[in-house]
């Protein structure tokens, strides 16, 4: 090979470098993508400060498997007319509908893989898939590995990483790429579906513990609520800032005292220390409540997978 | 053409060193897997940090987490080999301060141990705080370290 040759070598293997760079070089295991400045999610009103407020929301809410997680602690059995038929991304054609059905989808995923029903799952991943992709986050979304673990059905603890991480990912990169607006639009359809989810199971299987634990929704739904008020000038985010109005004036009425309680808990537990909390909360939540924000709840959760 | 192979080249080196620093900014995915399923609690969330010694924001990670009523939980705390006794992981709020009277921590300020887990049982839903830090004093280039949340049960 002469002198030449090898220069153009050379120069040919550096631009590999470079394009290796801009294409995939910068990911790790959490691709990034250039998102385009005129996405229909883009909002230019969310200023720095309102990006700082829903990211604080959107990241310290809870993971869309914990609602299911505690049902099935609670012994309550699982059942499919608690979830929302994936058919409905048919009719989503805004990117902040599909947000919202992303969270709600999530949700029932997260209670799919907790109560292990994998024979279901797909029909719900290739949902959230198919939304992701629209909302071009569908690259933290590895359908494939999904699709072997449901059909596998042998690795519960993988397929709950997987999904709970994939969301996070997806939510973080919304945030990333100051499209907040449809990260909270996803906790939102998490909570909601969650808060559905707790409602419809006390119906049917009324306890004290679930009576407490809606009430105590309070405390998330606040936060959110003020979230969602950030972009109160978006016409979708309108529509559901109204329907929560209805959630909220239920809220208003439930009350939350404190008080001290002395630990039931042993202080170490298999070696692994344990804390528990001196203070608790006594949430004050009436029958009469309850049964309203069951019937608010199933509206709102309805009409908003509807709308 | 000397002059393009060498300017090209020293801008590939320059990306290269680049890249090579984000993709060793955090834990790799591998290590938040392996934190995340060791134990049979119910992975949550995770928090995925790198750590330097030198400016302070840059020896400690914070996060905000909600957590609920009645909802017994795990904090786990995973570094790189070595790291076990650098990195400290502590749950608390404006009421109970990181370095006065945390909720919870991996480190015991009385007894000077550490722990690569504690738990902790919830009694009011609310905002909290998660931090990893590099211990005081501990001098470290560069590490990552993660903490995972999970759900080991209700304490109804």
């Amino acid at each position: 090979m002469g002198k030449k040759g090898f220069k153009y070598i050379l120069l040919i293997v550096i631009l590999g470098v470079f394009l290796q760079f801009f294409t995939n070089g910068c990911n790790d295991d959490n691709d990034i993508v250039e998102i385009p400045k005129d996405l229909p999610g883009n909002n230019e009103k969310s200023n720095i400060k309102n990006r700082e407020v829903v990211e604080q929301i959107v990241n310290s809410f809870p993971s869309p498997v914990e609602v299911a997680a505690i049902m099935k602690d609670m012994e309550v059995p699982f059942s499919k007319r608690y979830l929302a038929d994936p058919s409905i991304i048919d009719n989503y054609d805004i990117n902040n509908k599909k947000a919202f059905g992303l969270g709600i989808l999530s949700a029932d995923l997260g209670y799919l893989n907790v109560y292990e029903r994998t024979t279901l799952i797909i029909e719900y991943l290739t949902a959230i898939k198919r939304l992701a992709d629209d909302l071009r986050v569908g690259h933290f979304f590895d359908f494939q590995s999904f699709k072997r673990l449901a059909t596998n059905n042998d690795n519960l603890d993988s397929l709950v990483f997987l999904s709970v991480n994939s969301f996070s990912n997806m939510n973080q990169h919304l945030q990333d790429n100051a499209r907040g607006n449809l990260s909270l639009l996803m906790v939102t359809g998490v909570w909601l579906e969650g808060l559905y989810l707790m409602t419809q199971v006390y119906k049917e299987h009324p306890n004290e513990k679930l009576k407490e634990l809606i009430g105590d929704q309070k405390i998330i739904f606040t936060i959110l609520y003020q979230g969602l008020k950030l972009y109160s000038d978006d016409e979708y985010f309108k529509k559901i800032l109204e329907e929560f109005k209805k959630i909220n004036k239920i809220y208003s009425q439930i009350t939350i005292t404190y008080e001290k309680v002395e630990p039931t808990y042993k202080t170490t537990q298999s070696n692994i220390p344990v804390y528990e909390q001196q203070e608790r909360s006594v949430i004050n939540v009436r029958e009469q409540q309850l049964k309203d924000l069951t019937k608010i709840t199933s509206q709102i959760r309805n009409k908003l997978i509807n709308l | 053409m000397k002059k393009i192979i060498l300017l090209t080249s020293l801008l590939s080196g320059v990306l290269l060193i680049f890249t090579s620093y984000k993709l060793h900014a955090q834990c790799k995915q591998q290590m938040v897997y392996a934190c995340a399923t060791k134990g049979k609690s119910i992975y949550l969330r995770d928090f995925n940090t790198k750590l330097r010694s030198g400016k302070p924001n840059e020896r400690t990670a914070r996060w905000t987490v909600v957590l609920n009523k009645d909802a017994h939980y795990r904090f786990n705390l995973c570094t790189p080999e070595g790291y076990e006794d650098k990195v400290i992981m502590t749950l608390y709020d404006s009421q109970h301060p990181e370095k006065l009277n945390p909720y919870g921590s991996t480190y015991d300020m009385k007894t000077g141990k550490h722990s690569d887990s504690f738990d902790f049982i919830c009694r009011k839903s609310g905002m909290y705080y998660v931090s990893i830090r590099l211990k005081e004093g501990v001098k470290v280039k560069k590490t990552c370290a993660v903490g995972i949340l999970s759900f080991v049960g209700s304490t109804h």
